[in-house]
């Protein structure tokens, strides 16, 4: 069977489908110009509006169609489609509004749309991006691998420590009590702590090792290999982790977002029919 | 005594004695009680007899602390617990052959490094189906606040709506769909001002609360409320909302174009069975010819002028009446002055047709102004060494002043003027029995008023030159006309689409909607009066 995914499903069927939607909307728009320029309440308009308020349902159902195990189609096909035929939707929407905004409830739809859309098109390049990112990461491993052999680092490092001076020690026993991965959100999506103290520990070994007595020198070499190893591990582990809330964090504008536009969409259309 | 736990869990004691001045605690190797444990220092600590001999526990790189506090020297009496790191050291009853017994006791285990970690380490995004949750439950109720239940309560709770009407800003302005055109800005953020009733159109009787001495589109008033107010299922009649569309500013408020025009026009007799009106779509494709407007008289007593429409086809009816001599042919370009063949003068059509108002209507020819600098020898009497003149006006005053001037020779002068004085410019006619004059002059009726259904702005058309659309150049008589027909409008002008090098024209290029029966010469007149009687209802 030939392997497809999500943007050439079925020889780009969505895509051919959104293309035709926007060149016949673009032509509608082009063509057929009130006298008083374009607006949403002309008979384009309220065809162009009809078109995207009924797309913008059918793309919320995908939020449905994919907790289903069994329904009509299969789970990439809607997803195809839920990508192209949004674009198309952003399309017709903008031609619906004439391009007239302002403070009311039409151009907060309009506005409420765009965040989803964009934020659409962010978790669609997360998950083009990221997944090969994190097999580049991980390899085979799994993040719970990595604490693990972090885990065992830190019984060795600190097992070495215990025959070094006080310093070596003490910072060695501290990048293991305190080294943290991903505590804030912030830092998830970062991937990156300042002032980790993994990596403040490599530095600090770095300097500590200067003079030292012979028979520590072995065992510092030894250890540093060790802490150096270590940080590379933890660092591994929040790229992993970041990769993960990337993918995860669009989707806190992308569904909030849709649930409100269907609110603000319903408004807009009822305030237009109130006050004709 | 060292205490620590089993693999069970239990407690289990090891002993040993020391035989020490000093007894060395840490992590190093060469401590008399070596303790394993990263979180001691090498030499954390020594328990020695200090001056006033006594035992104490003394700190050296690491840190004793007793109840919390942290101390540098602790004295080892009986019962005394320190903690050093993670141990605890208490001081137990001591022997008799020895001088302090102590038991030290692991209280901290090393955490799980494994474990320690996880929970150090997040899972990403904690909480995100809550978050999401909670966000789009705030999200719908602050938009369905602010732009449903705000804006309908204003408009269903009467309490609300008169609290909010006092306010420069109502709840439902997040409703307007653009902006509001200038001249309605000042009460356009309160909606109800013109929605009056919630899901009903905007309705005329919103308009005329201002807008009172609008004259409607047809004269008869029946016939005007039967075409208007036709409504339909989906149409509830031709509102003025249908041509004067608001939040679009800035484009204009009236619509422009003539697909309103054309929904009767196209088919007029649906709307009027008896009009004479003909079926127009474009100015271009299917407007009749122009029908020129001439004066036939005026009512009885002058109050107002009587006038025919000739359509421009019927060339032979096409004559100017206006009771004047006047070839413009001779008034045009190099033209032969009063003062011999050596005056020559250059005239231009503004010498006479003088501009007005910003719309550079021409004013009506007077003599006095327009035609005087030229013609005053026409009323000059008398020979060579005693001319005289007549004043130019009424018959009367003419007879007056020569009564006054040449008693002796009234009737020659008399004749003189009826044959070539008077008679050069004006038309003379043989008077009625009662009167005191032999003759008197054809009241002159110039028109003013040819396209009395259109509005045509000359100052829209300065640029031109006035022969492009008057050819007056060979014109010998003045019955005349001089006006553009429809083909000479179509050289610049095309309908309602654009045309190569042709201006697009629409109906309001050259019609007026509401005076569309009223001529524009009454319409100067009754500039600012009001016209209540023709509003529609």
């Amino acid at each position: 069977m030939q392997h497809s995914n999500i943007f050439d499903y079925k020889r780009y069927r969505y895509f051919k489908l959104a293309v035709i939607i926007i060149l016949i909307a673009f032509a509608a728009y082009l063509l057929f110009e009130p006298a008083v320029g374009h607006y949403g309440g002309s008979w384009l308009g309220y065809a162009l509006g009809t078109a995207s308020a009924l797309l913008v349902f059918i793309l919320a159902w995908y939020g449905v169609r994919k907790r289903r195990y069994r329904s009509r189609g299969t789970t990439q096909g809607w997803l195809s489609a839920h990508i192209y035929l949004g674009t198309a939707l952003t399309f017709l929407a903008t031609f619906h509004s004439g391009l007239h905004f302002g403070l009311n409830v039409h151009t907060v739809t309009y506005g409420l749309l765009l965040v989803v859309v964009v934020s659409g098109f962010f978790g669609n390049y997360a998950y083009m991006i990221y997944p090969r990112l994190m097999t580049e990461n991980m390899g085979e491993e799994n993040l719970d691998g990595l604490l693990l052999r972090i885990a065992e680092s830190d019984k060795m490092a600190r097992q070495i420590a215990l025959l070094m001076p006080d310093d070596i020690n003490d910072t060695v026993a501290r990048a293991c009590r305190e080294t943290s991965i991903g505590v804030s959100l912030l830092e998830q999506l970062k991937g990156f702590q300042p002032d980790c103290p993994s990596a403040m520990a490599v530095q600090k070994l770095t300097s500590l090792g200067n003079d030292l007595s012979v028979e520590h020198r072995k065992l510092y070499r030894d250890l540093y290999s060790i802490m150096v190893r270590r940080e590379s591990l933890v660092r591994r582990a929040r790229q992993d982790l970041m990769y993960r809330a990337r993918m995860g964090f669009w989707l806190y504008f992308h569904v909030p977002f849709s649930i409100a536009l269907l609110m603000a969409m319903i408004a807009h259309v009822l305030a237009v029919f109130f006050y004709w | 005594m060292k205490i620590s736990h089993n693999s069970r869990g239990l407690l289990s004691r090891s002993y040993r004695t020391i035989s020490s001045e000093e007894i060395s605690i840490g992590r190093g190797a060469e401590c008399t009680i070596h303790l394993l444990d990263p979180r001691l220092a090498m030499h954390h600590a020594v328990i020695k007899k200090l001056d006033d001999g006594q035992l104490y526990l003394v700190a050296i790189n690491g840190e004793l602390s007793v109840d919390g506090a942290q101390l540098q020297n602790v004295e080892l009496t009986h019962g005394k617990t320190v903690n050093i790191g993670p141990y605890q050291l208490k001081v137990e009853p001591a022997p008799p052959d020895v001088n302090l017994a102590v038991s030290l006791s692991l209280q901290q285990r090393l955490p799980d490094d494994f474990q320690d970690l996880k929970l150090r380490t997040h899972e990403p995004l904690r909480g995100a189906a809550s978050f999401k949750r909670q966000f789009s439950l705030w999200m719908v109720a602050l938009i369905a606040l602010i732009f449903l239940v705000l804006p309908l309560a204003q408009n269903l709770i009467p309490a609300v709506h008169k609290a909010m009407a006092e306010l420069p800003l109502g709840f439902d302005r997040v409703w307007s769909p653009g902006h509001i055109s200038n001249s309605h800005l000042h009460f356009g953020a309160q909606c109800f001002n013109c929605h009056e009733v919630l899901t009903r159109k905007v309705a005329d009787k919103a308009c005329i609360k201002c807008h009172r001495d609008t004259p409607p589109h047809i004269a008869d008033p029946a016939l005007q409320k039967r075409v208007f107010k036709t409504t339909s299922l989906f149409s509830d009649g031709i509102r003025c909302a249908e041509c004067h569309r608001e939040h679009k500013a800035p484009h204009p408020i009236a619509r422009q174009d003539n697909a309103t025009c054309v929904k009767c026009h196209a088919n007029i007799k649906a709307a009027d069975a008896n009009t004479k009106l003909p079926n127009i779509h474009d100015f271009d494709l299917d407007h009749p010819d122009f029908d020129l407007t001439f004066r036939t008289g005026s009512t009885e007593g002058g109050a107002a002028q009587k006038t025919e429409r000739i359509p421009q086809a019927e060339t032979a009816r096409l004559i100017e009446k206006s009771g004047l001599k006047f070839p413009h042919s001779q008034h045009v370009g190099l033209v032969q002055g009063p003062n011999g063949i050596w005056d020559v003068r250059e005239l231009s059509c503004t010498n006479c047709h003088q501009q007005e108002g910003k719309e550079l209507r021409l004013k009506p020819i007077v003599y006095q102004r327009d035609c005087q600098l030229c013609h005053a020898n026409q009323l000059q009497l008398g020979s060579k060494n005693n001319t005289f003149s007549v004043p130019h006006g009424a018959e009367q005053n003419v007879l007056n002043a020569l009564k006054a001037q040449a008693p002796k020779d009234l009737a020659r002068h008399l004749d003189t003027l009826k044959t070539t004085g008077c008679a050069y410019c004006h038309e003379v006619q043989t008077a009625q029995k009662d009167e005191a004059l032999p003759w008197r002059i054809t009241p002159v009726q110039i028109n003013q008023d040819w396209f009395s259904k259109a509005h045509f702005n000359h100052a829209s058309h300065r640029t031109q030159q006035c022969q492009s659309c008057h050819k007056v150049e060979h014109s010998e008589s003045s019955a005349d006309v001089a006006m553009p027909d429809r083909k000479s409008c179509l050289r610049c002008h095309s309908g309602n689409k654009p045309k190569y090098k042709r201006i697009t024209s629409t109906c309001m290029s050259c019609h007026d909607f509401h005076s569309s029966h009223i001529p524009q010469e009454t319409i100067k007149k009754i500039d600012g009066k009001k016209l209540n009687d023709t509003a529609p209802d």
